[in-house]
């Protein structure tokens, strides 16, 4: 056998066995997107099983899950809340690491140590105290959640933002003023848009994390507005009976907003948006 | 009206260094002048104390009649070139030209007639619709002094905008900057570490160390007759030479010893009397390389001033040849014609009336 059919070998092997850890990564989302489609009573027999002539219910599983859920509203209450989250953390943090990383003082090093910091304490941590404090403040509503995460999501945005605006080159923020610019236009004119892929990099796991998230909306919020994953959560009935087909269904549907968002903005995470701003 | 008055200016960082010293200047409107230095000197600082980039400690600098101290850079009407061209990367060749005109409200189709103008000028205008990461580093140049041209501004301000370019591209962009100087008729203050486009740029040029001017003068005037020995040293290339020697007054002759020569200055020197303090003193010589010659005729008709050094390496450089000599230790450079006839042992004759003497301890010229 000459080296090169054994490294053909090798690399087929290689390839195999990436395709396998793949295929295991998304066989979860195809397990629930196939069962989705079974009459309920069938999952749980044969989860693994596809859905064939006997088990297929076609989208009962979508109906009755949108019905028990109250999903339109359950998805409404996600989207706002993800959506007007996901904005305040890109421009607050955004406008904060540019001021971190441009106003040398101690004051600012201070702050950029607290904001790191605050990335490596556990939510479990300060979940009671701060819900006890957010009840205090009145802020158990859609709009204090919006304010609560972005309290949470600061810490690795400034990070992210921070180690970015290093690499921007002050000289144009200084073009910038001799221009015309004052520090409001010099940022959404100049600054931001050259963030652009660190500002949609933010983005997107921001938005996955709470559009997920589970824990901090239910106990902030959970008894009155019902985000998805509480909504699917609402579907386990007493004694531990659980409707997995309309759970199945649920689950599919609150994947798909993410997933398209993900594929939309994706593109946009590229390197080198700066390439040709200065000399090279 | 755009001249430039800097009196008594002084920039002292934080931590305490002082990187610009009691800096006066009068730039008169339309001047074309030179800061010029080595690396730390301050002439990019006070470039920038000039934009409002940075804060001035101390003094007064006025643009026009006004003083500007604590004016925003935004309303002194002035543009910018930096070094890394500072070209916005999200925005086309046309909008980073038309940025700061619609900053100022200027109407859409004047914008549109000043940037194709300026585009017609730089030979861009095949280029408005790149982004910058799509140009050249000459053409991404040329952008950013069209960004300045549009602005119609004052004052230009070129904070060492050829620097990234390369050796041929550099001269072409020197004569073009000359050209635009010319044609715009405004004033140009130009930072460079590079003595050659000093020299050949600038109206007059600000020699700078340690952020303390050195010499204000015109290219002619540096170079024929420098104040101290930086000045003689950093303006020339290859630099000036320096050797060490003695004066001493003999007869009514003036003698200056080197290490193996005795010169007859009397001549090259009639009439300054300010050389009969450094009667028996040491001084430093000068001489530009090229006041150092191989000529045979001059040799024998000057016996009396020629000096032998020992030839280390000779570089050739087409028309004219550096040869770099040893002279009793001291380290010696001529510049010589292509064709001229070197041996190990060369005789160098030296013209006398250009030689410069220095006092050893202030530095400061003492024949200018």
């Amino acid at each position: 056998m000459n080296s090169v059919t054994a490294k053909n070998i090798i690399k087929t092997l290689l390839y195999l066995l990436l395709i396998g850890i793949g295929l295991a990564f998304l066989a979860p989302i195809i397990i629930v997107l196939y069962n989705s489609f079974k009459g309920k009573f069938y999952i749980s027999d044969d989860p693994f099983a596809l859905p064939n002539a006997g088990t297929f219910s076609g989208i009962e599983n979508y109906i009755s899950g949108i019905e028990k859920t109250g999903f339109p509203a359950a998805f409404g209450w996600s989207l706002f809340i993800t959506v007007f989250s996901v904005i305040a953390i890109v421009l607050f943090t955004s406008m904060t690491a540019w001021y971190i990383v441009r106003v040398k003082n101690g004051f600012t090093k201070a702050l950029y140590y607290i904001f790191v910091f605050s990335m490596i304490v556990p939510f479990q941590m300060v979940m009671f105290t701060m819900t006890k404090t957010v009840a205090d403040l009145g802020l158990d509503t859609p709009w204090g959640l919006i304010i609560v995460y972005l309290g949470f999501g600061a810490g690795l945005a400034v990070f992210m933002f921070c180690g970015f605006v290093k690499s921007v080159p002050v000289e144009i923020e200084e073009a910038a003023m001799i221009d015309g610019c004052n520090p409001f236009q010099t940022f959404f004119h100049v600054v931001f848009p050259i963030m652009k892929p660190t500002a949609i990099t933010v983005a997107i796991l921001d938005a996955m994390w709470i559009w997920n998230d589970y824990l901090l909306p239910y106990l902030l919020i959970g008894s009155e507005y019902k985000t998805i994953p509480i909504a699917v959560q609402y579907l386990r009935g007493g004694y531990g009976s659980v409707d997995m087909g309309a759970m199945m269904a649920m689950l599919v549907l609150s994947i798909i907003p993410i997933v398209v968002f993900y594929l939309s903005c994706q593109k946009y995470i590229i390197k080198g948006i700066v390439a040709g701003a200065v000399k090279g | 009206m755009s001249s430039i008055s800097l009196k008594n200016v002084y920039k002292i960082f934080e931590d305490g260094t002082t990187a610009v010293n009691d800096f006066n200047l009068e730039i008169s409107d339309r001047e074309f002048i030179i800061l010029v230095g080595p690396s730390g000197c301050g002439k990019s600082t006070t470039l920038r104390m000039i934009a409002g980039l940075e804060d001035i400690t101390k003094g007064e600098l006025k643009i026009g009649d006004r003083v500007v101290n604590d004016v925003a850079p935004k309303d002194r009407d002035i543009a910018m070139v930096f070094q890394s061209y500072a070209l916005y990367p999200h925005m086309t060749v046309y909008k980073n030209m038309a940025f700061g005109l619609e900053l100022r409200k200027v109407p859409k189709d004047e914008i549109d007639r000043r940037v194709r103008e300026a585009a017609k000028v730089l030979d861009i205008e095949h280029l408005l619709k790149r982004k910058p990461r799509a140009l050249s580093g000459g053409q991404r140049q040329r952008v950013a002094l069209g960004r300045a041209m549009v602005r119609s501004p004052s004052v230009f301000l070129l904070d060492e905008p050829l620097s990234n370019l390369d050796a041929k591209l550099r001269t072409t962009m020197r004569t073009e900057i000359k050209k635009l100087h010319q044609r715009l008729g405004t004033t140009f203050i130009y930072v460079t570490h590079d003595q050659t486009e000093a020299m050949t740029m600038g109206d007059r040029i600000v020699v700078m160390k340690d952020g303390v001017i050195q010499q204000v003068d015109t290219p002619q005037n540096l170079y024929k007759h420098p104040f101290n020995m930086f000045v003689a040293g950093f303006i020339g290339s290859p630099q000036m030479n320096f050797l060490d020697g003695r004066l001493t007054a003999k007869n009514g002759k003036i003698i200056l010893s080197l290490s193996n020569n005795e010169l007859d200055i009397t001549n090259a020197v009639s009439g300054r009397q300010e050389l009969l303090q450094y009667d028996g003193q040491a001084v430093k010589v000068g001489v530009r390389p090229e006041d150092l010659t191989v000529d045979a005729d001059y040799i024998a008709q000057n016996p009396d001033k020629v000096l032998t050094a020992k030839l280390e390496v000779s570089e050739p450089m087409g028309n004219e040849s550096y040869l770099y000599l040893d002279y009793a230790g001291q380290k010696l450079t001529a510049r010589v014609s292509a064709d001229s006839p070197t041996n190990e042992n060369t005789e160098l004759g030296i013209y006398i009336d250009k030689l410069h003497l220095f006092d050893p301890n202030t530095t400061v010229n003492i024949i200018k």
